[in-house]
């Protein structure tokens, strides 16, 4: 599957990663850059936060296991504004799927989940415009 | 708490008799190989993406160290099977050798992440130690700074001797989380405990700890953590080699 340089004018163009591997992190950069997105890092939720409140993203990339608190302890976080609440999660986690709660993490506003050790580069990207085309959830 | 509360804290934490899981050292291994997969794949990808040259080497620099890492892993949960037999012999050992050469090797780690590492001390008294567990400690030690110490400043290993000489320090020192307090605390909750079943992080389930602890009891030593305003130090006390004396040394 080839993507490269495909741009994007949908309205999502903001993603924020959440990825406290730094070199990950900058891979997933690169991928949605020459995409046509803005993508911006951080590395903890405590930072998720702060770079939230200073810009709402349109779409959340978001590992599990994170510096200073889980992915969890950020999407209760989010749940807990209205505005927030709304923004789609893409997790990103070298977890095994099956032993996650899906149902429980749609209600945390999780669309789609990633499971880093099988997916493939461009999948990210593809997540993120099937968050956009509002296609059904995996 | 006062770094004596600390210390008696952490002892009780070290003293958690319990062994690494097969699950644990699997979850470990499988984030730097997810990510060495991820980084080969980009690379593939790289006409396609329009990669520049400079990218493509950082590329290929970082599936190398990556894949270092997990070697290293690898042979730390294999020297830690040997520990039960207790084979590994005690002898004199130069301790800032082995930080100059442990430093060495973690160089082109440490620089890809941003970090400086720096050997300080001088005329240490020799170890009494075994010079394949110390390495072991200070790659633990130090690989944990550079995944959770500030970004472009230095990390520190620092020799010195300890109650007039009869025992030897190797502390990696760093100038402070990168992000949050709660990382490192975890770490040091996590030091000597046996590492969680399940932990995707590289660097955060406490194997590289537990391990280094285990390398340090074989050797009858300790491992310790002191917090500073800015940044910690983690640290390997070991027993000074008393032999030179019996020459009048």
């Amino acid at each position: 599957m080839t993507h490269a340089g495909k741009k994007t004018s949908r309205e999502i163009k903001n993603v924020l990663i959440v990825e406290d591997d730094s070199w990950l992190a900058n891979n997933h950069i690169t991928i949605m850059t020459v995409s046509g997105y803005e993508a911006k890092a951080v590395s903890s939720s405590e930072a998720a936060i702060i770079q939230i409140d200073d810009k709402a993203p349109d779409v959340i990339v978001l590992d599990v296991m994170l510096e200073g608190g889980t992915a969890f302890a950020l999407m209760h976080e989010l749940q807990s504004y209205e505005d927030t609440a709304r923004i789609p999660i893409i997790l990103c986690s070298n977890i095994p799927g099956e032993l996650l709660d899906h149902s429980a993490l749609e209600r945390y506003g999780v669309r789609i989940v990633l499971d880093k050790s099988t997916m493939r580069p461009y999948d990210l990207l593809s997540a993120v415009e099937q968050v956009k085309s509002g296609e059904p959830l995996s | 708490m006062s770094e004596r509360g600390k210390s008696d804290a952490l002892s009780s934490i070290l003293a958690t008799p319990l062994a690494p899981s097969l699950v644990a050292a699997a979850h470990e291994l499988k984030a730097p190989l997810s990510l060495i997969r991820q980084l080969a794949l980009t690379l593939e990808e790289a006409d396609s993406l329009e990669l520049p040259p400079l990218e493509r080497e950082r590329l290929v620099r970082r599936i190398v160290l990556s894949s270092e890492r997990s070697l290293r892993l690898t042979d730390a949960l294999t020297r830690q099977s040997r520990l039960e037999d207790g084979l590994f012999e005690l002898q004199p050992l130069n301790l800032v050798q082995v930080a100059e050469e442990v430093a060495h090797e973690l160089m082109p780690l440490a620089r890809e992440a941003g970090r400086e590492l720096r050997v300080a001390g001088s005329h240490v008294p020799l170890a009494l130690a075994n010079e394949e567990l110390v390495r072991q400690v200070a790659f633990n030690l130090c690989e944990n700074a550079i995944n959770y110490s500030t970004e472009h400043r230095p990390i520190t290993l620092k020799l010195s001797g300890l109650e007039h000489g009869y025992r030897v320090r190797l502390g990696v020192r760093d100038d402070g989380p990168k992000g949050f307090d709660g990382a490192l605390a975890t770490l040091a909750r996590n030091l000597g405990k046996a590492p969680t079943d399940f932990n995707p992080r590289p660097h955060s389930s406490g194997l590289g700890l537990y391990v280094a602890n285990k390398c340090a009891e074989a050797m009858n030593g300790s491992l310790g953590l002191i917090r500073h305003s800015h940044g910690s130090t983690f640290y390997l006390d070991l027993n000074a080699s008393r032999q030179m004396e019996m020459f009048g040394v």
